[in-house]
């Protein structure tokens, strides 16, 4: 059975629909990260299922039950905020307590789930302190902790690592798998950051327009997306786009890229004369000095963490980004280069829709 | 185009009332004719009052600074030939996007054909060629930082001064504008500043880098150079995504090998030949070292660091596989897509050649994969 289940849910506000008709099914432990950019209705849909908003049609089920009439205090969900949205009057200890003493716990059980996730997120020690003497992190962490205390059955997290700062977030984003699955809730987790939805996602729901047009795993997502846009959003350097015809030779399709033609998976023969936007990933292109002078020419090398950068541009004056390992040798800016690409590394899409073109 | 030279300049605030601000502390740095130097460190290490002594908005307490054989610390901001493109972006409201980029061109004798042509091309290298009818008010925060980089380099000036230049750019458009930006300074030989507090950018774009921490000049290098060798823990751990694994390790010295014991009871031991004379002499003397491993130098597979990985996390073009050892996390990096199972013991393996070891106590660098810093 699936621990939370959304079915055509939509909402709309006056004539402006937000969600349009999503589905999907999350089994109990599943972190089913949310990714999409502002304003694509990440948040609305939380509230949603958080029950301090209704949906327009479409129903929400919770451990197999439809909660249109549960009341968000009755619902089991656990929250936490981007903003922390912390009691400033109250301590962090209370803070955790909180929804624990809105079920009316004992004291001693209030003590001893205040204690547990305490523990869990490393914080017992800032127990006392308000929440204007807490750095980010521990605003963060109390935040997180006081989602957990009630060990909800369901865990909404709103965006929780965008307030802070890099090292912090790298730290968090390590950790928060382990932390997650401890809790053994389903896990809904809105992120705008495509290396934070691919690190921690078991699936992807890529939010684009109302809808969801891509439910997977991150393999999945980055290796077969499901159109241009979501190809766009995950990866860094972004993926290399170029307008291009498909053509025939004697071994199969081809692509005319930057002045080569480079062979396409054998599938893509249907395909041949029509005009196609391919994509390639700028780890996915190999290059070596061109010994005729043909090719494209290195424009400049940026080192980005541990992988070279290359911008290069070819005689159309396209350009295009190649990705290297850092043990590679860079090339010089000004000389000439020839790439290879594998042809599985090739995304075909629809130049008028994006969509992808499945081979 | 010049070269710009830094003379023991000082900057110190005062205020009544309150200590006096040391923020820049006896600076002195040569950037030479068309290099790209990155002034990186956090806030408030004195990067940005040395970028506004050079461009003449702060008085130097002390010291001097020449641009090309002029002295030109003591001129008015306009007369230093000095273009700087702001954080805040500084664009002037009322004037579209086109004729604030425009803007120090007009104030030229040049034809206003060829000033349209300049910043059209501007424009094209930084993607805003769309909005140039617009005003800034209109224009998202990252078209407004492109704008304010396009004034900045669309005029001639003997040196360029970029403060935060891409904080705020789109993420898609990030390593391309990198790009771009990087052959047009080298293509027209610009010599230029940028400030930074992002590492990523700084190694991105500069031949070398200034290192800055509490107003203090902590190695100046290329930035392949800070990564081998940094001067310090501090550099070494500050440069580098993600960052550098540091451990405190004792010395146990034999006569064919060197070992150092870290966290979790495990032993990383190495042949004496991994290591110089003088080097080995050095260690001899001393009982623990902080020792420093990148996470690309951690191979995963056999090896002498047993832990238990805590998760592993593919991002697509690298995998990162973070471990309990002893209590503590390090982090190893892989090129490749590696699946670890979260909970199992793993081992993980590192090269002499692939060692940092610093002073414990004061930080600094001793030694660099078996050399003597």
């Amino acid at each position: 059975m699936s621990q939370l289940e959304l079915k055509s849910l939509s909402k709309a506000f006056g004539s402006f629909d937000v969600l349009k008709n999503l589905d999907l099914a999350a089994a109990a432990g599943e972190i089913v990260v949310v990714f999409g950019g502002s304003g694509t209705g990440k948040t609305i849909l939380l509230r949603l299922i958080a029950g301090v908003e209704e949906p327009t049609s479409g129903s929400i089920m919770l451990e197999g039950r439809d909660v249109a009439d549960i009341p968000p205090e009755h619902r089991n969900v656990g929250m936490a905020f981007q903003n922390f949205a912390l009691f400033p009057h109250m301590s962090a200890k209370d803070n955790i307590a909180a929804p624990l003493v809105a079920r009316r716990f004992s004291a001693d059980n209030v003590k001893r789930g205040v204690d547990r996730v305490a523990k869990l997120l490393k914080i017992d020690h800032v127990l006392g302190h308000a929440p204007r003497e807490l750095s980010n992190g521990q605003k963060q962490r109390t935040s997180l902790a006081r989602a957990l205390a009630a060990e909800p059955k369901i865990l909404l997290l709103d965006d929780p690592l965008r307030n802070v700062d890099a090292k912090l977030r790298f730290e968090m984003r390590l950790e928060l798998p382990r932390l997650l699955r401890q809790t053994g809730a389903t896990v809904l987790y809105v992120t705008q950051d495509y290396k934070e939805a691919m690190a921690l996602a078991d699936r992807i729901a890529v939010l684009q327009g109302g809808k969801f047009v891509q439910l997977a795993p991150p393999v999945e997502i980055y290796e077969r997306p499901q159109n241009l846009q979501v190809a766009r959003l995950f990866g860094d350097p972004v993926i290399n786009t170029i307008d291009t015809t498909v053509k025939t030779n004697g071994k199969g399709p081809t692509l005319a890229i930057a002045g080569t033609s480079f062979s396409i998976a054998p599938s893509f023969a249907g395909y041949s004369g029509r005009r196609v936007t391919a994509g390639i990933r700028p780890e996915a292109i190999a290059i070596k000095p061109s010994k005729d002078g043909t090719g494209a020419e290195v424009q400049a090398v940026t080192p980005f963490n541990e992988r070279i950068v290359v911008l290069l541009k070819d005689r159309d004056g396209w350009e295009f980004l190649v990705s290297l390992p850092s043990s590679e040798t860079p090339p010089k800016p000004g000389v000439t280069v020839t790439a290879s690409i594998a042809p599985d590394s090739i995304h075909l899409f629809d130049p008028e829709t994006g969509e992808r073109l499945h081979g | 185009m010049a070269e710009l030279v830094l003379t023991s300049l000082s900057k110190i605030y005062r205020s009544r009332g309150k200590e006096p601000v040391h923020a820049v502390k006896d600076l002195t740095l040569t950037v030479k004719t068309g290099e790209i130097v990155a002034l990186l460190g956090s806030s408030g290490c004195g990067k940005t009052s040395t970028l506004r002594m050079i461009a003449g908005f702060e008085d130097v307490s002390s010291g001097a600074i020449s641009l090309g054989g002029r002295v030109i610390h003591e001129l008015a901001p306009s007369a230093r030939n000095v273009a700087m493109a702001f954080e805040a972006y500084s664009l002037y409201p009322p004037l579209t996007i086109g004729d604030n980029m425009a803007f120090a061109l007009k104030s030229t004798k040049m034809l206003h054909a060829e000033v349209m042509a300049k910043v059209k091309a501007m424009a094209d290298m930084l993607d805003i060629a769309g909005i140039l009818e617009k005003y800034p008010s209109s224009v998202s925060g990252g078209q407004q930082q492109r704008a304010s980089l396009g004034r900045a380099l669309v005029r001639k000036a003997d040196l360029y001064l970029l403060d935060e230049p891409m904080g705020q750019l789109e993420p898609q458009l990030r390593a391309l504008l990198r790009g771009r930006i990087k052959h047009y300074l080298r293509e027209n030989n610009c010599t230029s500043i940028l400030v930074t507090h992002d590492q990523t950018e700084a190694n991105a774009l500069a031949d070398r880098i200034a290192v800055m921490e509490a107003g203090e000049l902590l190695q100046y290098a290329s930035p392949a150079e800070l990564k081998n060798k940094p001067a310090n823990l501090f550099t070494g751990a500050f440069i580098g995504e993600p960052p550098m694994n540091v451990f405190t390790a004792e010395i146990f010295a034999s006569e064919k090998s060197i070992s150092f014991k870290i966290e979790g009871g495990n032993e990383l031991a190495f042949k004496v030949s991994d290591f110089s004379e003088s080097l080995l002499q050095m260690l001899a003397s001393r009982r623990t070292i902080s020792l420093g491993v990148r996470p690309h130098s951690l191979r995963v597979g056999k090896g002498p660091i047993k832990g238990i990985v805590s998760s592993c996390q593919w991002l697509g073009d690298q995998t990162h596989v973070a471990v309990d050892v002893g209590g503590r996390t390090i982090v190893s990096v892989s090129h490749a897509r590696v699946d670890e199972k979260t909970g199992a013991a793993i081992a993980l393996d590192v090269a002499a050649s692939d060692l940092h070891i610093f002073d414990p106590a004061t930080g600094a660098a001793l030694a660099h994969g078996g050399q003597p810093a």
